[in-house]
């Protein structure tokens, strides 16, 4: 890009920044708007703050006040109750009963003739 | 710096100041004024202060480039999440333009707006720091918070860029 070009985007930028300034809020006025906004912006703040812990607070004795659809606290006896993991199945070996069970010797198995 | 040099400072500014922050806003007037009427509120109670370490126009410029995109992030939050607007107060400003308060422009400025909406938000930035702002690269990258060469980068290609598009909506 030569310097033609380059004053061409200058001259478009400086017909922007004249109508800019034609727009431009008098200083005073900005001034006195900020300042405004420094007492509005901390007390709604505040109240914003103090609304959600208000809710926060609701919400927390509603939760620890509900007792369930019945009314009542569930209560479960843990002695009856024998918890199976799903994978125990990959604990069980093939033949595992001949591991539960003794095995007999003597003459009833001799008469069997299994050798 | 005492709070009537700071008054006296910002009033010098003010005309530039309300220029940039048209840019950061999209050229959305109202959502300009109240992103100004916030950035001076920082400067002016002291969550912005001026160490020196930049020229006081880079500074402020920096102050306003910040605000405009809280202000941005605020609308989104208040648009995504229930309640946000209980904590973050009325919606002041969307980032949209606003037609009913936008900048009545000529076909010249028209275009050239037009043609900075279609590029990216870093050459925009650059390029109006540079042309509108007349500010060095050097301040440009400062303000916009990207190293030199980044800078220079983003202007030369957000130049060739504009050109382009500039030609192509004469044509």
């Amino acid at each position: 890009m030569n310097e033609r070009d380059d004053h061409h985007v200058k001259q478009a930028f400086e017909a922007l920044r004249r109508e800019a300034t034609e727009v431009t809020p008098p200083f005073a006025s900005t001034v006195a708007a900020a300042r405004a906004r420094q007492g509005v912006a901390p007390r709604r703040g505040a109240l914003g703050l103090a609304a959600v812990l208000v809710l926060a607070i609701v919400a927390m004795v509603a939760v620890s006040t509900w007792r369930g659809p019945r009314g009542g606290r569930l209560e479960v006896d843990l002695a009856t109750v024998r918890w199976q993991a799903p994978t125990d199945f990959l604990l069980k070996l093939p033949g595992d009963e001949l591991l539960r069970s003794v095995p007999q010797l003597g003459p009833r198995s001799a008469d069997r003739r299994t050798l | 710096m005492s709070p009537a040099d700071l008054t006296d400072q910002l009033e010098q500014l003010h005309v530039t100041a309300f220029g940039w922050a048209l840019s950061c806003c999209g050229w959305d007037r109202s959502a300009a004024e109240d992103v100004l009427q916030a950035s001076y509120l920082k400067l002016l109670d002291g969550r912005a202060r001026f160490d020196g370490r930049s020229s006081f126009r880079t500074f402020v410029f920096g102050v306003i480039a910040r605000t405009a995109r809280e202000v941005r992030r605020r609308a989104t939050l208040r648009r995504s999440i229930p309640l946000a607007s209980l904590l973050l107060g009325p919606e002041a400003v969307d980032g949209r333009p606003d037609p009913a308060t936008a900048l009545a422009r000529a076909d010249e400025t028209a275009r050239l707006i037009g043609a900075l909406g279609r590029l990216s938000a870093r050459q925009r930035q650059v390029l109006h720091l540079v042309f509108y702002e007349d500010l060095t690269i050097a301040e440009a990258a400062v303000v916009a918070g990207v190293s030199l060469g980044t800078a220079r980068t983003h202007y030369e290609r957000g130049k060739a860029a504009l050109k382009r598009l500039l030609e192509e909506e004469s044509e």
